[in-house]
């Protein structure tokens, strides 16, 4: 009995290490430095593209299929039902958007032969009408011509009550849009819709495909499109959507400019960045995105590129102006929270120097003022600041107090490692000070709810609410800083949780709102970046650009915060 | 039995029911499923009006509870938001066995979602339970025959070690080596994730590779539970006057243990077994989730945290009538091995 038990464990474990042997092995991996990403561009810049008639691909015996995996599934393969990030940027690579934004952040025409503008007419002197010229040679991956009716097809979409789509921004602004003939769509607005660039650049979806399943059905929310989209426009096609396992594209022959070099993508679904990192490591996926910070070193030591690339987003502190806490409100103490938090050896620290401390919150963008610094760590300052302000240790306890009140704050963010490490850091610095920070954590849901859910970070539960947003990237407008966008019982859903209120913040908003001319808005916003750092009115953590990481294997990448997969027809297998 | 087994399901139908509530009331404190909607930026709050409006998050709980019991077929809501209730509902609640479809994904029904993802955590599972099954009682059965042996001590010290440990360390331990290690040294190594490879198909070949490791992690930790029911019933059986009659009338050693000791020892088994078996079909969650195995777990995990509450009540409505059955099949088998149970 013994002897046959050995004999099975050591039959289980010489199996084991047969079957290995019938895996696959990764692909070797040359040795290559991580290049940092170029900064976000300025102003975008039209630049006319009539790209060449598609090319076939040189012929090869062995196909070139890359692997990418990403630590979550998509949830819609239809434009219109998902804000999925990862669905949205695997669009670049099947869809087809009127322009997209290369490495410097620059729009690029795609299915338009110009980007609007004043001088050659597509944006209307009022700025109330947009008119985009569409190229002559651009066809859905079955044939049929992309024509204007796509773009009103796709309008009316967004816009019918009928579709659960998950944002009808900014559809729901136009006024009027219609085909004016195939190769011309017209758009009208009640007024000036200055943000266009960074919001009507979305994928269009076919109407000769969708439009008899909506007449039939009476909406697309169970379009079989939506899961298995037979019809597209990028440089690949859909092929197959194995749930839960992959997503598989293959090149589209019919692409409309010169044809992708990598024969396949398959992209899988990996649950956590532990597998994702794993998989990098082991060879079995060639990108990954969202690269956690941690992993990093370790997987640069095994040669994988490591690409910090600007999207717009900056983790930051939102104060609570509400009813509450009164020190948040006093400038002097937001000044000296700046003051007594080193966040500059934080990101050196935590983030490895992968990125910077966000002075504003436009930064690495032309809309911040070039001159603007961040506010520096000094501690003694930011205890100079407290004490004109009134807060002393009156007992000796190391917290600060004014009149009976201890300076004591809640901070609140989601449980993600990096932000827990985070608030741990603050706390312990801003002790020092005599500020005690006492720490929250919640689960996505709860945390990024509504003041109608009761949500923390907007009904006064917290003073502080550590996040990472952005504007409408590239372009700087956001609503989040607007009295009109502090929710009430009436209007729940306001995006300006911190219930800041400042008259002279509001009137700077509406006014670059609604300036077409460029240089003029950029001076606006270098306005709003001085005067908000100034006031604390939002303080930097960092910057956080996606990181995203490669194989060697894979050359000619770029990536674009606005359009990661912009030139992936342009990638190629070494 | 007839009677009894009918009796059964009777009692189910209101443990079911107030299972169905107790559960509908805590996946509406999991969050708001609208929240994450907007992607990495906020939802804009014209569209979050819009959207729980549309998804009928708008309405009282009560009213989402009974419309997910029953359907709305037979109710008219407003969809375009003008306040008057002119749509007709296209619901029929999961009384008429709609479990209605995901929030996330949308449009796609809820059973579409689960019964994709079934076969693949049996797939998963049933090996793994049987591995733990077959070698947890045969471990049992020798540390119960050869106890203190060298040999028993080294099984029982891995399987507490296995027992002790947490399953994702176990999983990540053989990631490292198996994955990354091998092929950092290049050697063959096992596949870190999925349950094929997409370039090579869905083959027998793949699946049993891929399986390797996952199967390992959830037998390594699961083993003991059932060596240690097996030993401690077997000791006990194996000190009983008819074990000591059956050897003193000459019966083989082998014979006395399989059909004398180990049908009365099974009973505890047979309990965790019943506790077992319908859990299966929740899947490893963690284990799922680490080797990125298509299964339940992690269709469960991933609708979790985004608060698609008709998902995770699907999931979690079926896994419980499962329990409910097993528990009754249970029953049956005590009565099938112990002729001194009555069912009554």
């Amino acid at each position: 009995m013994k002897k046959n038990l050995f004999s099975f464990c050591l039959f289980l474990l010489l199996t084991s290490l047969v079957l290995s042997a019938c895996g696959g092995a990764a692909a070797p991996v040359s040795t290559e430095a991580a290049v940092p990403t170029e900064k976000a561009a300025p102003a975008p810049v039209t630049a006319p593209t009539d790209k060449p008639a598609a090319t076939e691909a040189p012929a090869s015996t062995e196909k070139k299929v890359a692997t990418f995996v990403y630590t979550q599934e998509l949830d819609n393969m239809n434009p219109m039902y998902t804000s999925n990030w990862y669905s949205r940027i695997t669009q670049q690579i099947w869809n087809c958007d009127p322009w997209m934004y290369d490495d410097t952040n620059s729009p690029v025409p795609v299915l338009i032969t110009e980007m609007p503008n004043l001088e050659n007419g597509g944006i209307s002197a009022d700025g109330k009408t947009i008119t985009l010229k569409l190229r002559k040679d651009i066809v859905w991956s079955d044939g049929e011509p992309i024509t204007a009716d796509d773009f009103v097809f796709t309008w009316e979409m967004y816009t019918n009550t009928a579709n659960t789509v998950n944002s009808s921004y900014p559809y729901n602004l136009i006024k009027k849009i219609e085909a004016v003939d195939a190769a011309t769509v017209k758009m009208s607005f009640d007024e000036p819709f200055i943000p266009w660039e960074a919001s009507l650049g979305q994928e269009i979806i076919p109407a000769h495909i969708l439009r008899p399943v909506f007449e039939k059905d009476g909406n697309l929310d169970q379009a079989a499109w939506n899961r298995a989209p037979t019809v597209g426009c990028g440089p690949y096609n859909f092929k197959e959507w194995e749930t839960g396992s992959f997503v598989h594209f293959v090149r589209n022959e019919k692409y409309f400019n010169p044809a992708p070099k990598i024969d396949e993508i398959y992209i899988r679904f990996v649950a956590d960045d532990a597998a994702q990192t794993a998989a990098l490591l082991s060879g079995d996926a060639d990108l990954g995105a969202m690269v956690s910070y941690p992993d990093i070193p370790n997987l640069e030591a095994a040669n994988v590129k490591i690409v910090p690339v600007v999207s717009g987003y900056n983790e930051g502190w939102y104060f609570y102006f509400g009813e509450g806490n009164l020190a948040i409100k006093d400038v002097k103490v937001r000044q000296a929270l700046a003051l007594c938090f080193d966040r500059f050896s934080l990101v050196q620290d935590l983030l490895l120097g992968k990125t910077v401390v966000d002075t504003s919150f436009w930064q690495n963008t032309v809309w911040q003022d070039p001159d603007l610094k961040a506010w520096p760590f000094d501690p003694e300052k930011g205890k100079t600041l407290l004490e004109e302000a009134g807060w002393v240790d009156s007992n000796g306890d190391g917290i600060r107090t004014k009149d009976g009140v201890e300076l004591i704050l809640t901070h609140g963010a989601t449980a993600a490692k990096v932000r827990m490490d985070t608030q741990a850091i603050a706390q312990e610095q801003l002790a020092k000070c005599g500020i005690k920070l006492e720490t929250k954590n919640y689960a996505p849901p709860v945390f990024y709810s509504t003041y109608g859910d009761k949500a923390p970070c907007s009904t006064g539960e917290l003073d502080i609410c550590q996040s990472s947003r952005a504007s409408s990237f590239p372009d700087p407008n956001t609503s989040l800083f607007l009295t009109s966008e502090i929710p009430t019982d009436q209007f729940p859903g306001g995006l300006n949780i911190s219930r800041l209120s400042d008259p002279k913040l509001d009137e700077l908003f509406k006014r670059q709102a609604s300036e077409i001319d460029q240089n003029k808005r950029i001076e606006i916003f270098h306005e709003i970046s001085r005067y908000m750092t100034e006031n604390v009115y939002w303080l930097g953590m960092w910057n956080d650009p996606d990181l995203w990481g490669y194989n060697a294997r894979l050359s000619g990448v770029k990536f674009s915060g606005g359009a990661p997969f912009f030139n992936v027809s342009e990638w190629d297998i070494k | 039995m007839g009677s009894y087994i009918i009796r059964r399901l009777l009692q189910a139908i209101p443990l079911m029911f107030m299972i169905s509530i107790i559960l509908f009331m805590l996946v509406q404190n999991i969050g708001d499923p609208v929240a994450t909607m907007g992607g990495r930026d906020s939802v804009r709050a014209a569209d979050r009006e819009r959207l729980r409006r549309q998804l009928g998050l708008d309405q009282p709980v009560y009213l989402q509870y009974v419309y997910w019991l029953a359907g709305n077929d037979w109710a008219k809501v407003d969809i375009d938001g003008d306040g008057i209730q002119e749509t007709p509902g296209k619901r029929k609640g999961i009384l008429r066995g709609d479990f209605g479809t995901s929030i996330i994904e949308r449009g796609v029904p809820v059973l579409d979602l689960i019964w994709k993802r079934v076969p693949n955590t049996l797939l998963l599972m049933i090996p793994a339970q049987i591995v733990v099954m077959v070698v947890g009682v045969s471990i049992g059965i020798f540390s119960a025959l050869k106890q203190y042996s060298l040999l028993e001590n080294t099984f029982t010290a891995f399987s507490f070690i296995g027992l002790s440990m947490p399953i994702f360390f176990i999983a990540l331990l053989l990631i490292y080596f198996f994955s990354v290690l091998l092929h950092r040294w290049g050697l063959p190594h096992l596949p870190s994730m999925g349950m094929f490879e997409p370039q090579i198909g869905k083959t027998t070949e793949q699946i049993f590779l891929h399986m390797i490791m996952p199967v390992t992690s959830i037998a390594f930790v699961s083993i003991a539970t059932y060596s240690r029911y097996t030993r401690s019933s077997l000791l006990n059986i194996m000190q009983q006057d008819y074990i000591r009659t059956a050897r003193a009338k000459g019966l083989d050693n082998h014979y006395v243990l399989l059909v004398h000791a180990l049908k009365n020892a099974a009973l505890p088994i047979v309990t965790i077994m019943g506790i077992d078996l319908p859990l299966l079909l929740a899947g490893g969650v963690v284990t799922e989730r680490i080797f990125g195995w298509p299964g339940m777990g992690r269709l469960f995990l991933d609708h979790l945290q985004a608060a698609d509450g008709p998902v995770v009540m699907g999931i979690v409505i079926l896994v419980a009538g499962t329990v409910v059955i097993f528990q009754i099949l249970t029953d049956l088998a005590y009565a099938a091995l112990d002729p001194r149970i009555r069912l009554e």
